[in-house]
């Protein structure tokens, strides 16, 4: 329950350039993720289960995908007549064009959607992270602290703080200090992206940003620091769950094979949270007589009559008989031919493996990219 | 197909299905891992052009409500037609006579008002993924008033007995529609489907509310039979006539057999239905499933063969599941065996119980019913 005014910013531009071929044709947030749902799925889901009336999808690199999957956002029950989404693409304006330079040029630039709706609070989400979250309690930890900015943190193992936003918090969770990517960490609290922001103070800051011509206009290398260091009051509010940014082919098929564990924390089949998306309405799966399915997920749609083991499979996919998938993550629309075998591999929408082809090696430490342009080993 | 009704008339036969259709109109029948039978009527309209659709939903309304709501799964709910739902309306003339025709009469302003011109009467529970852009072009070029539909249906066992036999004369007249007594090798089933001019089944309509001499329509239609020109259109697809248990058992396992699957599912357009968003189903290790058909939201960790299993079920470790249906949610716990069974929405067999009727004869759960030792 969401008793002020929030409006929700989802950062869905990014490129995921790590992902190789997997975002050749699409933005990081269409990619497939978990069987059946694209990665924009968690933080959409997340923000209508959190009951926030109204968001601002910015979109740019390679929108068409991920507006046809979004639409008018009625798997997520965002078509309606008060409220709802807006897709909010770069445009032109009297001083020409211009592309989104930054996360926060990108809310920049729609000063004027934010503006008309007049929020008492901005929520700033990304559309590239893994997640569930109740953003009415991180809502409820700002005003509670009274603070100007509130930023969802989560421990991360200390080897790895370095590879992200560090925050630094005095007792009271009240921010000190920022690190971008440190390389001795004062702590192992990293930003997950998250924000939520007094909406006049935001305003103001965004404004200031875009008149520093050496900013990256970037909320946590520009914006964030800028506001520190005018002594606004910023928080830390911890989060504690799941959680994964999927940089690179082997984190994607990483987060992929822990839905297998019937105990993963993101548990998706938690009623109380359900992950929506847009669905193509195809009939059940069909496992014949033979087939050995163990270990795996698999969506609608799909035949089996060869063997899958550990693998997720999305829908409409066709495994013909003595065919074999070990370890993998296929795609839609993707047909493993007579005799085929898959091991450790991510085979991308619409893929034919032919008959007899051998894809990947059982045991390696690599991950096997199939794709229009062939097989790339990670 | 802009100038075609489509019309939703539910057959009165709830009491072939026992336990099943206590709180449900037939036509609400869960089929096929994830759709009801309304699904198939809805979607073969829907994707044969027809924009226009009444829903005579009898008495059980409730579950056709949550169900079909708005038209939304089917982009009935539109501004301009779209989706109309007639509950059954008791007062004055329909209180005091029952059947389709008194239904229709008291709501005649939807078909004098609708600009279409013609109208497609089916009854939900005959599967059958006609062509229906075909058949309506059949109607309009033969003039008829009246086209039935039928199959010619194979019969060597008496299956089809008490079915809708249609008798048709060389040049495709309709002389007659009785009830199939099984003696001959093959008949033609009247799918209780067919095309209407408008004006003629207005006028039918009120003729019957006149005459009293009948409240249903098809038999006016027969009384009628002199005064308009009814021919028939063959349908040579897969047909599922589903009319008792048996028949709706044997229509789901049916849906086992690669061919009849692929002409339900595919022919003509895709089924659409209310979705629910359940995650895709999870197989364990422990996991053996063999010639089923599994729908989303499920975890498998027993076995499954030869099953038809709905949406969000759990077959736990060492359960045995077999030639049975397993409708929306229901469990089965550790080393239950459920075999020739009918499992209706949200039931539990409890660790170590042991259920199983015949082929003949499934056993049936019912809805929520919870089966333990105590």
């Amino acid at each position: 329950m969401i008793e002020s005014k929030v409006v929700a910013m989802l950062l869905a531009g990014g490129q995921g350039s790590r992902l190789k071929t997997l975002t050749k044709k699409v933005a990081k947030p269409a990619v497939p993720f978990g069987g059946k749902y694209r990665i924009i799925d968690f933080a959409l889901s997340n923000a209508a289960n959190s009951g926030i009336d109204d968001i601002g999808i910015l979109t740019q690199y390679k929108p068409y995908l991920l507006n046809s999957h979004i639409g008018i956002g009625s798997s997520w029950d965002y078509d309606r007549n008060m409220g709802g989404l807006r897709i909010l693409p770069p445009f032109t304006s009297e001083d020409g064009g211009r592309w989104y330079t930054g996360t926060a040029n990108a809310v920049f630039e729609n000063i004027d959607f934010l503006d008309e709706m007049n929020p008492e609070y901005v929520l700033i989400l990304s559309g590239d992270h893994i997640y569930k979250m109740d953003y009415s309690q991180l809502l409820h930890a700002h005003k509670e602290k009274g603070a100007d900015v509130s930023i969802a943190v989560m421990e991360v193992p200390w080897e790895d703080a370095s590879r992200f936003g560090i925050v630094n918090v005095d007792e009271e969770n009240k921010i000190v200090e920022f690190e971008e990517k440190p390389e001795n960490p004062k702590n192992n609290m990293a930003s997950m992206g998250i924000y939520m922001f007094n909406w006049n103070e935001l305003r103001e800051y965004l404004i200031k940003d875009d008149e520093n011509p050496d900013s990256d206009n970037d909320f946590g290398k520009n914006v964030l620091p800028m506001m520190l260091e005018e002594g606004k009051k910023m928080y830390a509010w911890l989060f504690d769950g799941y959680w994964k940014d999927v940089g690179t082919v082997k984190s994607y098929w990483e987060a992929n094979m822990d839905l297998l564990d019937p105990l993963n924390t993101l548990d998706l089949y938690d009623k109380d949270w359900r992950i929506y998306t847009r669905t193509r309405n195809l009939p059940p799966q069909y496992l014949a007589r033979g087939s050995v399915v163990k270990n795996a997920l698999v969506n609608e749609g799909c035949y089996i009559r060869g063997t899958l083991k550990n693998s997720i499979l999305f829908s409409d996919v066709v495994i013909e008989e003595e065919a074999v998938v070990v370890d993998s993550v296929v795609h839609s629309d993707c047909v493993i031919e007579k005799g085929a075998r898959v091991y450790r591999a991510v085979v991308s929408e619409g893929m034919t493996v032919k008959a007899g082809q051998v894809i990947g090696q059982e045991g390696s430490e690599n991950i096997y990219l199939v794709s229009e342009e062939g097989i790339s080993v990670e | 197909m802009e100038k075609c009704l489509g019309v939703i008339s539910g057959a009165n036969i709830e009491n072939n299905f026992g336990a099943l259709c206590v709180h449900r109109p037939v036509y609400m029948l869960p089929y096929a891992g994830r759709y009801r039978l309304i699904d198939f009527s809805l979607s073969n309209m829907v994707n044969n052009g027809i924009r226009t659709v009444a829903v005579y939903t009898g008495e059980k309304v409730r579950s056709t409500m949550d169900h079909v709501g708005d038209g939304k799964a089917w982009d009935l709910n539109r501004r301009f037609n779209g989706l109309f739902l007639f509950p059954p309306v008791s007062h004055g003339l329909s209180a005091k006579r029952t059947g389709e025709i008194p239904q229709f009469y008291t709501t005649r302003d939807f078909f004098e008002q609708a600009k279409e011109k013609y109208v497609f009467i089916n009854h939900p529970n005959i599967l059958a993924k006609v062509d229906l852009a075909e058949a309506f072009k059949f109607f309009r070029e033969s003039e008829a008033d009246i086209t039935f539909i039928y199959k010619k249906q194979s019969d060597p066992y008496g299956e089809y007995v008490n079915t809708q036999k249609m008798n048709i004369a060389e040049d495709g007249e309709v002389l007659n529609i009785g009830t199939n007594l099984g003696t001959e090798r093959e008949f033609n089933m009247y799918l209780k489907m067919g095309f209407l001019k408008k004006e003629v089944f207005i006028k039918l309509v009120k003729e019957a509310i006149e005459r009293g001499e009948s409240d249903n329509l098809l038999e006016t239609i027969l009384i009628n039979k002199d005064k308009y020109k009814i021919n028939s259109y063959e349908f040579t697809g897969h047909v599922e006539n589903i009319r008792n248990l048996k028949s709706f058992y044997d229509a789901n396992l049916n849906l086992l057999k690669k061919d009849i699957a692929r002409e339900l599912f595919y022919t003509n357009g895709t089924i659409f239905t209310k979705t629910k968003d359940e995650p895709s189903t999870l197989y364990t290790e422990d996991s053996v499933v063999q010639n089923s058909l599994v729908a989303n939201g499920c975890v498998i960790e027993g076995t499954v063969e030869n099953s038809i299993i709905f949406r969000g079920v759990k077959i736990k470790k060492g359960a045995i599941v077999k030639n049975s249906i397993i409708m929306q949610k229901s469990e089965i716990h550790e080393n239950a065996a459920v075999i020739n069974s009918i499992m209706d929405k949200q039931g539990i067999v409890g660790e170590g119980i042991r259920i199983a009727g015949s082929m003949l004869m499934p056993f049936i759960v019912e809805k929520k019913q919870v089966i333990r030792k105590d």
